[in-house]
């Protein structure tokens, strides 16, 4: 692919909570690395990174930061500011009005990231066509400004009814905000998320000056601390530049994640699987996510109870990982999570902690293989996390081996729910798809969810635990823009064509900016529509052509079969948002493979291993001793130093050319 | 598969989730706002008995009444294969005649014969079921005011739609094809519980699967009574009125004892003012459902939303009553406001057995407002209803929350930027109302000030109460701020309206409503 990126390297930077991983792919060849994090300043293990590993000079270091959704999640953003139309300063607060849990008897209401005191609101009003009912004065900006003075806050959010419809007024606003207080972080919701409903666009705006402060500080330390080009990995699973990165940090709060299932898709599709279900499995939650072709986005995610209508992979999380609790309640039934041991006190076999979890009955069933844990260099308590599932055990009135196999099936339980929730309940059968299980549990839990959901084939990339950073390393640049529009007949269709446009040169030009060619470019136009009346929209690609309306009513009829298995041709079709992504394609070094080998396969000894039939003799594989061509049947362990892969009874394995596994049902 | 701790859970995931996957079809295929966009509707899974073993967490008003539209059902009709189910008649099965239920018997092949294998129902809030005002809450006096009553009909019969039934029910609405649409939506949920019970089926074994449901049923049971062992045995009573019926009736009396022993309790409501005239009366399957939802909270969340908490619950309620009113008295705002004094009288209740535990009253009602009229701008027919969120009451634990659905209703309210776009309506403002929460210990939560502007003349009706009651504080705590209904002609010329409005509005007419605070809890410090 052509490009501008040079092809002397990239070097993939995923910070997690507990390691910082690397991926460098230069020359040809895929070196990776791990290094504890610095969780207080992120930035120090990046840097030590770069450091030890052999980057040329000329490579490009992608990073995928977890700061700004920390800064979120523990609450630690800046003193914000919130302008909106004058009587609507509450919007943030009031959100939908809805409670998030329904039956607790003393509801505690989520506090708004911006309280009442730093909202202000200004005298204008757009209506719902554009035009303007209220229109903004000199005096009214000046008195905001005597306001702000008074407040002494970091940044300042602005969002005003209908601004998508007509800017000037956020513009005017954000222009005089930055005239005056130079040194504050100031966004504009037409800027970051030019779209109808406020509530949602007002949050997004919201969350982005909330990080945006910590965010640009932390972004220049990194340009200070390394020479390298840098790119950040942002919640769409592309990457932007540092520049946009710092203007619009709201972008990034997925950005592991989101890196975890470009990382996957990128592995599979080499390895020749187009249709696959991501399956990340973390410490205290897992991530799935379906890619039927390409990665699907969503503009309905919300982090916390913080909704940002900006593009995000379509991730679905549940509460349940490794470091899940299992305990039995009072009414006699085992539950597994929400609750989380994670990192600290981590599960009882980490010598800390004392309650059972999901990693506690994987290695009292002997799927751990824990003299390899970490590459032997974290011992496990064998002993303790039989002692605390014993415990469960007693509850239960059951052996302490059952027990566990219970707490398996419960963790799958609620990992199905997650894998059906992206496949079936969207019109998706996941027997045309293939599982990518990754993340340090992933692999041990995927064979027996696939059978439960009758997906034909697991996929367990070479290094698990390092997909996430991969995925920062292959992502293309992209830039996403969107404008609410509303169409509801033919005769809009040239304001569509115009709205395309704008947003088009306005990409190409921001692209330019940051050096790249207009030849690189690829431009993707889709539309939100829907019926009209209604409010749930779907993406239907921007058709062009003679007669765009006809066309795109009819792509939207088969995508809502698709996802909801009806369509109604007699009713009319409205586009809601127009939008334009604009891509340049990195160069992506082509991952190492080799011909298959025909030797034996090398196993490095049997041990009793628990499965729902009872203990069975099963052979242990070295990860890294194994090569293309290798076979193997079920029951089997694989150790590697970051995940252990389950092969059970009635599964074979294989290694293809990637030095991927692929396991498959034997009947199959 | 035997019963045991694990299977237990893995078919409570498995049962909810079919629930929960009606309910995401029938959202995002639905046509009107009031479904799609504010989730009115709720979704359920029931056993071969029609005993509901998984509800999807949606609105709680519908918690008792989704039975009551199985039980009416099964009563009423021979169901079966093909067949789906609807009504909405308050005494049969219903609540108020704008939630229009469904209810399908599902089957499936065992040892070549065909197996009842459970039941699927759902249930939509219609923006307009039709009656005698836009949006069909009416200030009626009898039932036939308040729309088109659908006894317990079977909408489909051997897989065919009756259209004659469909189109007799849409003409009498005002709003036909969004009627038809989201009766499509609540259709589609049906097919999804059907697809996904017979999955279950195929995939465990019917047998399993109904054992896994009666055992889930006794695990909610137990759950619910362990809950109430917690509750100090003994007889607690309170009371609070209903401000007025809308025709000049009130306050009413709501009074309830309730009976704590041995992990049951029964609600007994003898002593509340018999029916009225005006169209806050409450079916009982209403009042039960204020029941469950004050047991279920006490019960803590982890509770599955199923039909065992009902057998650890007796409702008495005498008949004729305002609490189980009797045909054909109206009802349209029973679901809606009386639904939640009943439970502000029941936590009460609650209140005298564990003073430490239970917060003061929540707003209280949920500010119904109803448009209906044809947009000047377009010449098309538009419905609109809302209800606004309030004061929650404060607690032991802290301040009651601000601007939001309470108790029986969680529905989430429509952007201003949607409803700008869609009709003839500009919203001038929209604010937390500060300082109306009760004073104390843990202050009451605020209410909401909402301020439209008609730009079409229009039908408009308010169904509200708490407009000249507040909602009690608790321990020494102060009531929270009453609420208000005001009209503004051409936007100026105040125009106080009652708790309960029916009002012809013209362009330019501005509506100002404010929301009640909570009450407080305990004694604010000297």
């Amino acid at each position: 692919m052509s490009s501008n990126i040079p092809d002397s390297g990239i070097l993939g930077i995923d910070t997690g909570g507990t390691f910082t991983d690397f991926v460098l792919l230069q020359d040809g060849a895929l070196t990776v690395h791990k290094l504890p994090s610095t969780p207080s300043d992120p930035s120090q293990s990046a840097a030590a990174g770069i450091a030890e590993m052999p980057v040329m000079a000329e490579s490009t270091v992608a990073h995928g930061s977890t700061v700004a959704t920390n800064a979120l999640l523990e609450r630690k953003g800046a003193r914000t500011a919130l302008v909106t139309t004058a009587g609507f300063e509450d919007v943030l607060q009031i959100g939908r009005q809805a409670r998030h849990d329904l039956y607790a008897l003393e509801y505690q209401a989520p506090e708004p990231l911006v309280p009442a005191e730093l909202r202000l609101g200004v005298k204008e009003r757009v209506g719902a066509t554009g035009t303007v009912l209220q229109a903004l004065t000199a005096e009214e900006i000046s008195l905001l400004l005597e306001r702000l003075a008074r407040l002494n806050v970091d940044a300042v959010a602005i969002s005003l009814l209908f601004s998508f419809l007509y800017p000037a007024h956020e513009r005017a606003l954000a222009d005089a905000i930055r005239n005056r207080f130079p040194a504050l972080f100031v966004s504009t919701s037409s800027d970051v998320l030019p779209e109808y409903r406020e509530y949602e666009r007002t949050s997004t705006v919201v969350v982005n000056a909330y990080v945006g402060p910590l965010m640009s500080t932390y972004l220049s330390r990194m340009r200070d601390l390394t020479a390298h080009p840098l790119r950040i990995m942002q919640s769409s699973g592309g990457s932007i530049t540092v520049d946009m990165a710092s203007r619009q940090p709201v972008r990034t709060i997925l950005s592991g994640p989101a890196g975890g299932v470009v990382g996957a898709r990128y592995v599979a599709e080499a390895a020749g699987y187009s249709h696959i279900i991501t399956f990340d499995m973390g410490g205290t939650s897992t991530d799935v996510s379906l890619c039927p072709g390409q990665i699907q986005t969503t503009t309905g995610y919300a982090i916390g109870v913080s909704p940002i209508g900006v593009p995000v992979i379509d991730i679905h999380t549940v509460g349940a990982g490794g470091g899940s609790i299992a305990k039995v309640d009072v009414g006699g039934a085992l539950r597994v999570g929400p609750e989380s041991a994670g990192a600290d006190p981590g599960p009882a076999c980490y010598g800390v902690g004392s309650d059972a979890t999901v990693t506690d009955a994987n290695l009292v069933l002997g799927r751990m293989a824990p003299a390899h844990f970490l590459g032997g260099r974290m011992a496990l308590d064998a002993g303790r996390a039989a002692e605390a599932v014993g415990k469960l055990a007693s509850a239960m009135h059951t052996p302490v081996e059952r027990a566990a196999l219970g707490v398996i099936q419960v963790a799958n339980a609620v990992m199905e729910r997650a894998l059906r929730t992206v496949s079936l309940e969207r019109g998706h059968d996941p027997r045309d798809f293939t599982l990518v299980a990754f993340g340090g549990a992933g692999p041990q839990h995927a064979c027996e969810l696939a059978a439960a959901l009758d997906i034909p084939r697991v996929l367990v990339p070479l290094h698990p635990g390092l997909l996430s950073a991969l995925g920062v390393a292959m992502a293309d640049v992209v830039k996403d823009y969107s404008r609410t529009v509303m169409v509801r007949d033919a005769g809009g269709m040239t304001a569509l064509e115009t709205a395309f446009a704008e947003l088009e040169a306005q990409g190409r030009q921001e692209m330019a900016t940051e050096g790249f060619p207009p030849d690189a470019l690829q431009v993707q136009r889709s539309l939100d529509v829907r019926y009209r009346g209604q409010s749930f929209e779907l993406p239907v690609e921007w058709p062009g052509g003679d007669s765009p309306y006809d066309a795109m009513a009819a792509g939207f009829h088969q995508a809502h079969l698709q996802r909801f298995g009806y369509m109604d041709e007699r009713n009319a079709v409205e586009a809601v948002n127009a939008r334009l992504r604009i891509t340049a394609p990195t160069s992506r070094p082509t991952l190492e493979h080799s011909e298959p080998t025909s030797g034996d396969v090398p196993s490095d000894g049997e041990a009793q291993v628990w499965f729902e039939a009872g203990p069975q003799a099963t052979h242990i594989y070295d990860r890294d001793a194994l090569r293309a061509g290798h076979r193997f049947v079920g029951p089997a362990l694989v150790y590697q130093m970051d995940a252990t892969t389950v092969v059970p009874p009635g599964w074979q394995a294989e290694v293809d050319p990637y030095r991927n596994l692929i396991l498959t049902p034997e009947s199959a | 598969m035997a019963v045991d701790a694990v299977s237990l859970e893995v078919f409570r995931n498995l049962l909810a989730s079919v629930a929960e996957e009606m309910g995401v079809s029938l959202g995002r295929t639905a046509y009107s706002v009031n479904m799609k966009e504010r989730r009115d509707y709720s979704c359920a899974l029931f056993d071969p008995q029609g005993v509901m073993v998984a509800q999807a967490a949606h609105i709680p008003v519908h918690l008792g009444a989704m039975t009551a539209s199985v039980r009416a059902a099964l009563d009423h009709l021979s169901l079966e294969q093909g067949d789906v189910a609807i009504l909405n008649d308050p005494f049969l099965g219903g609540t108020h005649l704008p939630d229009v239920s469904l209810v399908a018997p599902i089957y499936t092949e065992v040892g070549g014969k065909s197996v009842l294998a459970g039941y699927v129902a759902n249930r939509g809030h219609h923006a307009d079921i039709g009656g005698m005002s836009p949006g069909s809450l009416p200030l009626s006096t009898e039932l036939y005011q308040e729309g088109v009553i659908i006894p317990p009909l079977k909408l489909v019969e051997g897989g065919q739609t009756n259209d004659a039934l469909l189109d007799i029910i849409c003409r009498n609405t005002r709003t036909p094809e969004e009627r038809r649409g989201d009766f499509a939506a609540q259709m589609a949920a049906i097919r999804t519980g059907e697809r996904r019970l017979l999955s279950l089926a195929e995939r465990y074994g019917l047998s399993t699967v109904h054992e896994h449901m009666a055992a889930l049923l006794d695990y909610t049971e137990s759950l619910t009574r362990a809950a109430l062992r917690k509750v100090p045995e003994g007889r607690y009573t309170f009371s609070d009125a209903m401000d007025d019926d809308g025709l000049g009736h009130g306050p009413l009396l709501i009074t309830c004892t309730a009976d704590v022993a041995e992990g049951h309790v029964v609600f007994d409501f003898t002593g509340t003012a018999p029916q009225t005239i005006g169209c806050i009366n409450a079916p009982l399957a209403v009042t039960e459902s204020a029941a469950l939802y004050v047991v279920r909270c006490l019960a803590g969340e982890n509770v599955p939303t199923n039909d065992g908490v009902r057998r650890a619950v007796t409702v008495v309620a005498p008949t004729g009553s305002m609490v189980n009113a009797e045909a054909p008295s109206a009802v349209s705002g029973g679901n809606v406001e009386t639904s939640q004094r009943i439970t502000d009288v029941l936590l009460g209740c609650m209140a005298q057995a564990m003073p430490e535990h239970v917060p003061a009253a929540s707003q209280g009602t949920m500010n119904n407002v109803l448009l209906g009229g044809r947009n000047a701008a377009t010449g098309r027919p538009f419905a609109y209803y809302e209800t606004i969120g309030g004061g929650m009451g404060g607690g032991p634990n802290g301040p009651g929350a601000s601007a939001v659905q309470s108790h029986m209703t969680n529905t989430l309210n429509t952007p201003i930027e949607a409803m700008e776009f869609e009709f003839p309506l500009r919203v001038r403002r929209y604010a937390v109302r500060q300082g109306s929460g009760g004073k104390g210990r843990s202050p009451g939560g605020d209410g909401i000030i909402r301020e439209m502007e008609f730009l079409s003349p229009a039908h408009l009706t308010v169904i509200s109460e708490r407009r000249t009651s507040k909602p009690y504080g608790l321990q020494g705590g102060e009531p929270g701020s009453n609420g208000e209904n005001l009209l503004l002609k051409g936007g100026s010329e105040r125009q106080e309206l009652p708790a309960k409005a029916s009002v012809d509005v013209d362009e330019g007419d501005v509506l100002r409503i404010t929301t009640p605070g909570g009450g407080a809890w305990g004694k604010s410090p000297e």
